[in-house]
């Protein structure tokens, strides 16, 4: 799951032309470490989705990686 | 302490006396005004303002396709002109300034763009009087530090300008910022008001922190939901909560505290509901060439609650535009933008709901060839459409579905 979510992530990060992470860790702030906006966020709920069939700011913005794998893993 | 502008991005702390200054030792103006940096936009309206002038104001992100599309022009640096009235230009201070700023003349407009009903956004004009129409001046508004939440060069963005400016109120640039930044500039400069779309409050959601110093949030350009209004009342938990109903052509027009809005008795006359859709009588929008005919379609369709006095909440629209966090965008200025990439044969953009903005543009896409890949068309649409009109989700087919709202399966 972690491999799949990191190409999730990096196909967002690509494209918007920035540059491509090599690793997750679960206390990395989407906001904040990876530097994602509304639009990022938007489009990475939509690829999630996609994926695994899950909104995973249903209940509000989530903020930490942790708390995707959290969402996805509750399934 | 009085101070006009802080943008803590800028790292700028403009005070009424430096703006006061400012203006007075500026000989030249440029009507086209495209920046990115808040000061510079603010000072050109105000300008324009004092000379009796026209302003155009430009999204900072506008393409050179954009510009052209829109303008004629990708440069405006040969618009300059010397200011003449240098009269006008001789403020003694903060009052003074303002009070100039209310005896402009009739001949001032400002230009703004806004998404067409087909093809490329549109030009809407408004003069003195319809853009400070929903002004409020009073006594009470003097002490207010406005969190200014759009895009300076949008429609809502200059009304909260106009509300604050003609108020004599400070202004703290929160669009944009990172939500640490937004709750750290409402903190330290104990900003009381603020007007933003649902997107903008919800990226500041969910927070440990209260801020007690706005009284007032306000909220508009899409729905707003329960969940979102309740934890809203926690980290703001002396602020009023008031949804807007607004739009480019004609800016604020109603205000409910709740999905319900109802209608000021002067205004009566002015609104018709025709077949469940909103019209607006003319007078009060800006003019423009989408606007032809005594009454305007908003393309809004209500719900009637009652009659008289007349009550009502929007159920949805009826035209193809697509909201994405508060901005507009039609579908057919992409769709365009998208077949002038080479080898792509044809294109549908659509919708899709999405819990962060509301709305989400997607594509289905027909290619003539494999070397066109979702980052290659992507690439190309950053050179020619802004950047919340590019599809977030670009799906290539064989060949297209007859519909708009389209659901993005799992491959």
């Amino acid at each position: 799951m972690e491999t799949k979510l990191l190409e999730i992530i990096n196909t967002v990060l690509e494209n918007r032309t920035n540059e491509k992470l090599t690793s997750l860790r679960p206390d990395m702030n989407l906001r904040y470490d990876i530097g994602f906006d509304s639009l990022d966020l938007a489009e990475l709920t939509v690829r999630i989705e996609a994926e695994y069939d899950i909104d995973i700011f249903e209940e509000g913005i989530v903020n930490t990686i942790g708390e995707i794998f959290e969402k996805l893993n509750r399934k | 302490m009085d101070f006009f502008l802080k943008d803590s991005e800028l790292d700028l702390n403009i005070n009424w006396d430096f703006l006061v200054n400012d203006i007075n030792s500026t000989l030249v103006y440029n009507p086209y005004c495209k920046s990115d940096n808040y000061y510079q936009v603010f000072k050109c309206i105000i300008i324009s303002l004092l000379i009796g002038k026209e302003v155009i104001l430009l999204d900072s992100d506008f393409s050179d396709n954009e510009l052209i599309n829109l303008t004629g022009f990708a440069e405006f640096d040969g618009f300059t002109q010397l200011i003449e009235k240098k009269n006008a230009l001789l403020l003694a201070d903060k009052s003074d300034l303002i009070q100039k700023i209310k005896n402009t003349c009739d001949e001032w407009k400002i230009t703004l763009f806004t998404s067409g009903t087909t093809g490329m956004p549109k030009k809407v004009c408004h003069n003195y009087k319809s853009i400070t129409r929903f002004v409020k001046l009073d006594e009470i508004n003097k002490d207010n530090i406005w969190g200014f939440a759009y895009n300076p060069t949008h429609m809502a963005g200059i009304q909260v300008f106009f509300q604050a400016l003609l108020n004599g109120n400070g202004i703290v640039r929160l669009f944009g910022l990172m939500p640490i930044s937004i709750f750290k500039d409402i903190d330290e400069n104990r900003i009381t008001h603020i007007s933003a779309t649902p997107t903008f409050y919800r990226m500041m959601l969910p927070s440990e922190d209260k801020f007690p110093s706005i009284i007032r949030i306000t909220s508009g350009g899409e729905k707003f939901n329960e969940k979102t209004i309740s934890q809203l009342s926690e980290i703001f938990p002396n602020a009023r909560i008031t949804n807007v109903y607004a739009s480019t052509e004609a800016g604020t027009l109603f205000a409910s505290e709740n999905d319900v809005f109802s209608i000021k008795p002067e205004l009566m006359h002015l609104i018709q509901v025709v077949n469940e859709e909103l019209l607006i009588h003319n007078s009060l929008m800006g003019s423009s060439d989408l606007i032809t005919q005594d009454w305007y379609n908003t393309g809004d369709v209500l719900e009637i609650i009652t009659e008289n006095p007349l009550k009502f909440r929007f159920v949805t629209r009826k035209s193809d535009i697509i909201n994405v966090g508060g901005y507009k965008v039609n579908p057919l200025e992409v769709e365009e933008a998208i077949l002038s990439v080479h080898g792509i044969k044809d294109v549908r953009v659509y919708s899709k709901s999405n819990s962060v903005l509301g709305n989400i543009i997607c594509c289905d896409v027909v290619r003539d060839n494999n070397q066109i890949s979702e980052s290659s068309i992507r690439t190309l649409l950053q050179l020619k459409i802004q950047e919340y009109k590019i599809p977030r989700m670009i799906r290539f087919v064989n060949e297209l579905s007859t519909t708009r709202t389209g659901k993005i399966k799992r491959d």
